[in-house]
């Protein structure tokens, strides 16, 4: 068969199926408000001493295409990173496995497809940044090239690159799960840090754009600062310069395609930890992801070994129905669901951070151990709301009587015992010191936490998203004490106790209606 | 103990009916619920079961609107969905523990319930091992076990012995009908064999519409005199097909012996006793004719 052909309609089921899915959508808004965001200067780009470009095609299309390829890199990352898992799930890996496709094909394939989703949105995005030019008419003359050329040559090589990074952590046996979506934000920080710090190429392109830009910038202004920023409500441009675009000597292009060449590599390191579906060979995976009963397409048990006489049923009746809510049964079982498989080195690490919480001066405990305490459960959380849905078990729970009740409040109750539990050392801490605003910004993060991951997890059906949104949170906020977003209330300075109560109040209020929406009943 | 569906319809987008005007009345008994694949029967099965509301019509348990009053029916409900998982690092005690909770059961008693059950379904041995080392038939078994936890009053099984080895299915099978005298039980299958074992009444339905509701002895009464048994040559298999509906070929040294559905029956046929599976074809074929007119 023609290879052309089957990848091209492996790449094309892959990318209806997941063009359809709600996350693409989302996705695609939040590509295009940042772009029209940056545009209409709702977020501003300062280059130097306080700078921007005028607003022509080249500006444009750059600041657009950049602020694109870091937001895709990242988001992108996980909106892709589900076309290897969907093929065990669904079985067809199973099938594919069973014809004479390569390994290096099949990864090829899949980031292909992922390519082709995320550049769908970088061609949506494009036609996007013709209009806001026109939109914002401070310069109405087109040039289709400057304006393009960002997201073909930048963006473009930046969606390849995150493409094959997805298939390599689907294949890898560590990073397929919660811990690779985590992993993944501090890989993509890191490596933008680094470039930043080495002024190193990168796959976003954006010391490419500052390099340029910077040139341009001081040819009319040789004391210009050496900076570049992307601010959302710091201090805005107050003077412009006229940026041309860049000059794509074939250095540049190269540089670029290197990417592209770099994405290939990847992908066919990818296909080395590849293995073709062999049940045998996952199953750590099968155990987690693979348990649902598929009537009746199911496998026949074969003769049981302890096989008995038919016999007739012999049931004692009930003795009776638990005549109140027996709340604290329904928690403590959804705790242990959500410990049990939990290895000995994650109990180890929690005792760990629990142990250094509590002998730590204060102030160390509360800005440091806190910090790690309420990300160390980070993959637990992420199973709140969405346990049901991943393991097809809505059926057998919600067909029980009152489950909105009993079982959302209790998986809840679940999560804020586990918050409280990690973060233990710092609260009896703050409590020994009596500092009471301490205890309630530390009480505030124990019930907002789990709050985040129930109402994300209800309404999102996955573990991804928060996994995704909490791991840029924690680093964002508590990691470095940022009034505001310090959920956990790391310093005095950055905690916010009755902001985040609210929060929690409206979460808690959201999961319920989003629980309630999926049952159909109430 | 009476449950009585009226007129139910289900639609999904603008047009697309899984269910129509579906009516039935219950009693104590197993009803099987036969039909082709995508017939309905699970979209019945998810609307009995509360997990899916419908778009038309009306489902009451003893007087009681199951739309307005979910929670009368769930608590004395039993399901076991067609598709269904487990939670792979629990084992099959902590499963049905964790189940029973949910369910609202005391724990002294819902223990001792686990016990009986994982012994019914023969897991006891098994008890202890998590569940994401289970065979699909053990998980099955699991699943039986569950539906069974709060001694339903209404027990609804879809597709229940898909998967099952044979004499599990057996076993299955003589405890449905153990079961079934005082309570509601709704088998929902396309194995006639399931249906016949056990039920007391049958359904039919096919594109979301009843086709027949009757005892397994009133549908056999509708094929009476309309079974033959018809001896042919190989090579004329394909033309007898064409011409007529035929429910089982079985190859003989004298040639194929087809049996054959039809109130005018070839020449040379010999009439043969109906079973379930001729009664089934027969309605389902009568319909399609019906409906396709």
């Amino acid at each position: 068969m023609n290879r052309a052909y089957v990848l091209y309609e492996m790449g094309k089921a892959d990318f209806l199926e997941r063009v359809r899915r709600y996350s693409f959508l989302l996705t695609l808004a939040g590509a295009l408000y940042l772009g029209y965001s940056v545009a209409t200067e709702k977020m501003w780009v300062v280059i130097g001493n306080r700078y921007r470009g005028v607003y022509n095609s080249a500006w444009i299309g750059a600041i657009m295409a950049v602020s694109c390829s870091a937001f895709l890199s990242l988001i992108g990352f996980y909106v892709v990173k589900n076309s290897v898992q969907r093929d065990t799930e669904t079985r067809v890996g199973q099938i594919l496995a069973a014809t004479p496709m390569r390994k290096s094909f099949y990864a090829l394939a899949k980031t292909l497809s992922n390519f082709a989703v995320l550049a769908f949105m970088v061609v949506v995005l494009m036609f996007a940044a013709l209009a806001m030019q026109l939109l914002h008419a401070e310069n109405r003359e087109l040039s289709i090239g400057k304006l393009c050329s960002p997201f073909l040559l930048i963006a473009l090589p930046a969606m390849a690159v995150t493409s094959a990074i997805a298939v390599l952590f689907e294949m890898l046996p560590l990073l397929n799960g919660g811990f690779g979506n985590v992993a993944y934000f501090f890989v993509w920080s890191s490596g933008l840090a680094v470039s930043a710090q080495i002024k190193a190429s990168d796959p976003t392109g954006i010391q490419l754009l500052f390099r340029s830009a910077g040139a341009a910038l001081s040819k009319i202004d040789p004391s210009h600062q050496n900076s570049f920023s992307l601010t959302i409500g710091g201090q805005r441009a107050v003077r412009t310069f006229v940026w041309d675009g860049f000059d794509w000597t074939a250095s540049m292009v190269a540089g670029r395609l290197m990417w592209v060449l770099i994405a290939i590599g990847i992908a066919l390191l990818a296909s080395l930890f590849f293995h073709r579906f062999d049940p045998a060979r996952e199953f750590w995976r099968k155990k987690k992801a693979d348990v649902s009963v598929k009537s009746p397409a199911g496998e026949t048990e074969s003769t049981n070994q302890n096989a008995r006489e038919t016999r007739p049923a012999q049931l004692t009746p009930l003795a009776g129905r638990a005549a109140k809510l027996r709340f604290f049964q329904i928690a403590t079982s959804e705790l242990r669901l959500m410990l049990k498989g939990q290895r000995w080195w994650w109990y180890a690490g929690a005792a760990g951070i629990l142990i250094g919480s509590l002998v730590s001066p204060l102030t160390d405990s509360r800005g440091g151990w806190l910090v790690a305490a309420w990300i160390w459960p980070v993959l637990i959380w992420s199973q709140m709301g969405s346990r049901e849905n991943r393991y097809t078990t809505q059926a057998l729970i919600f067909s029980c009587e009152r489950a909105l009740q009993r079982q959302l409040p209790a998986v809840w109750a679940a999560g804020v015992i586990l918050s409280t539990l990690t973060g233990a050392g710092v609260g009896v801490r703050l409590l020994i010191a009596a500092d009471w605003q301490g205890v309630l910004a530390w009480l505030a993060g124990a019930l907002f936490i789990p709050s985040l991951a129930l109402a994300m997890g209800v309404w999102s059906g996955g573990s991804k998203a928060f996994e995704a949104l909490y791991t840029v949170w924690w680093y964002v906020g508590p990691l470095h004490h940022v009034p505001g977003i310090d959920f956990a209330g790391t310093t005095a300075a950055s905690s916010n106790a009755a902001a985040y109560m609210l929060v929690t109040t409206a979460l808690l209020a959201t999961a319920y209606v989003g629980r309630r929406t999926r049952l159909g009943y109430a | 103990m009476q449950l009585l569906i009226e007129n139910v319809s289900k639609r999904y987008g603008s047009n697309t009916w899984a269910l129509r005007n579906f009516s039935l009345q219950l009693g104590t008994g197993v009803l099987g619920l036969l039909g082709p694949n995508g017939a309905g029967k699970t979209t019945l099965m998810s609307i009995l079961a509360t997990i899916t509301r419908a778009s038309e019509g009306k489902i009451t348990w003893n007087g009681t609107d199951v739309a307005a009053h979910p929670d009368a029916l769930r608590a004395v409900l039993g399901y076991l969905p067609q598709d269904f998982g487990v939670y792979p690092n629990l084992n099959a005690v902590e499963f049905l523990e964790y189940l029973a909770a949910v369910k609202g059961l005391d724990g002294p008693s819902s223990r001792r319930r686990i016990d009986e059950l994982l012994d019914l379904v023969n897991l006891t041995d098994v008890q202890k091992r998590p569940l994401g080392s289970f065979s699909g038939g053990m998980r099955q078994r699991v699943g039986i076990a569950q539906a069974l936890l709060n001694d339903p009053q209404l027990l609804i099984v879809d597709e229940p012995t898909a998967g099952l080895d044979p004499e599990e299915r057996v076993r299955f099978r003589n405890l449905l009908s153990e079961l079934s005298g005082e309570r509601i039980v709704i088998l929902s299958t396309h194995i006639v064999s399931d249906v016949e074992a056990t039920a007391t009444d049958i359904a039919l339905i096919s594109k979301g519409t009843l086709v027949a509701h009757a005892s397994p002895e009133g549908l056999l009464r509708q094929v009476e005199g309309k079974v033959w048994e018809w001896t042919i040559p190989s090579a004329d298999l394909t033309a007898a097909r064409q011409k007529y509906l035929i429910s089982n070929t079985t190859r003989r040294s004298d040639g194929v012996h087809a049996r054959v559905l039809t109130s005018e029956p070839p020449v040379r046929a010999v009439p043969a006793l109906p079973n379930l599976e001729d009664a089934y074809l027969y309605c389902l074929s009568t319909h399609r004719a019906g409906a396709a007119a």
